[in-house]
């Protein structure tokens, strides 16, 4: 799931990047607020599984 | 393995993107770059006690009148020691007050207003005010790197004048941690601790947990990508869209492949499919993107600094920018024009 939506977000940031100077400032700083919230989601769920997987360590290494 | 163990690295697996279940693995060390504006570990304690009489002659040769040191040494009680200095020094510097409410007001003039009272003050202790207050506007601006510029200019120009060091001392390292950059972060936290036993009990129990959860983070693969792509979040909010940040992305999607692979190689090294979670009967071979385009857009407004940067008219916001231009030491010019460029590039309403 991680890896899909960075891919998706990786997708997003390319055809930003492509767009003629024209488009980019139609789609104005939203465009890339959007992509930059997207971004943050994919990492906050990685931060999640990570925290996750930090507590099953701990409650495994506690037995 | 157990299957306690078995079922993590099912769930991990499917929540990277593999198609097939793995084993939960031990995570690898992935330290942070080395971080070219925070300041070097001192090795010795450069702060020193708060030194009262040294503050009272200061503000009273900066007006405060025996009412207002009164007030002062009445409300240390009510809000603290550093608290009640700061309310003091608003006191008797109009400007740093105005300033001071601005920032509190989330007016986007307050950067400018802060920037003004610190290069116009001569007085260490000013200083010391008005960059503490610039460094958390930066913080809640989600500007962690600036705010460590500014907290770093403090330490190195402004310390034992006032008794937000020890804040300072922690909102350096916490700042930091929100870069991030765990690495530096870890021992200005436990620095603070050594340094500061007598500051709030809500910041040291921050500043434990902080290097508790650090420490840990630092050892996992996973902690170390997210970091990572913290860092990518803030580039494309700054309207960052092109190569270096594409390759970064890219780099993520390498990490998260080889975290698939190895969490797939691990379980072909088991003895057998952990109970109940065996594999799909018809697994793609690899994730991959379903058809369609993928959209750019607004997915969450709320208020902001950034919509009352927004809602302001042509020509107030240009009077600011001039203002940066024309009033400011070249040094603070550069760092607001850095800040404002970053605001007008965040989305109003």
């Amino acid at each position: 799931m991680l890896k899909f939506l960075q891919e998706r977000v990786n997708k997003s940031t390319k055809e930003f990047d492509a767009l003629a100077d024209a488009e980019r400032a139609k789609a104005g700083a939203e465009g890339t607020q959007a992509l930059s919230q997207r971004q943050g989601r994919v990492r906050d769920l990685t931060r999640k599984l990570a925290a996750k997987l930090d507590k099953d360590n701990q409650s495994e290494g506690g037995r | 393995m157990s299957p306690r163990r078995i079922v993590c690295g099912v769930s991990l697996a499917l929540l990277l993107g593999a198609a097939t279940s793995a084993p939960l693995a031990a995570q690898q060390t992935q330290p942070a770059p080395p971080e070219p504006g925070a300041a070097p570990v001192q090795v010795q304690n450069p702060f020193k006690p708060f030194d009262r009489a040294r503050f009272d002659a200061t503000v009273q040769k900066l007006g405060a009148t025996p009412e207002q040191m009164k007030v002062f040494a009445a409300e240390i009680d009510e809000y603290g020691l550093s608290r009640a200095a700061d309310r003091l020094l608003r006191s008797i510097l109009p400007a740093y007050d105005a300033a001071k409410k601005g920032y509190e007001d989330n007016d986007p003039t307050a950067a400018l207003a802060l920037t003004k009272v610190l290069a116009a003050a001569t007085e260490p202790l000013v200083r010391a005010h008005a960059r503490y207050t610039l460094a958390r506007l930066f913080r809640d601006s989600d500007d962690p790197q600036r705010a460590v510029e500014v907290l770093g200019d403090y330490i190195g120009n402004d310390i034992n004048h006032s008794p937000l060091d020890g804040e300072v001392a922690y909102f350096y390292a916490q700042s930091l941690a929100d870069v991030p950059l765990p690495e530096l972060a870890i021992p200005r936290f436990r620095a603070f601790l050594q340094w500061f036993p007598e500051a709030s009990e809500r910041y040291r129990t921050a500043a434990q947990q902080q290097i508790a959860d650090l420490e840990r983070q630092r050892e996992s693969r996973l902690h170390g990508l997210a970091d990572g792509m913290s860092r990518t979040r803030r580039d494309l909010k700054k309207g960052k869209t092109d190569n270096p940040v594409q390759l970064d992305q890219e780099k993520y999607l390498e990490e998260l492949q080889e975290l698939i692979e190895m969490y797939e190689e691990m379980e072909n090294q088991s003895s057998g499919p952990p109970s109940g979670n065996g594999q799909s009967s018809a697994p793609a071979n690899q994730s991959a993107l379903p058809g369609g385009e993928a959209t750019v857009g607004n997915l969450n407004k709320r208020p902001s600094l950034a919509d009352r940067w927004g809602d302001m008219k042509d020509r107030d916001r240009e009077k600011i920018e001039s203002e940066v231009q024309n009033s400011l030491p070249p040094q603070y010019r550069k760092m607001l024009e850095a800040y404002y460029e970053k605001l007008g590039k965040s989305p109003g309403k």
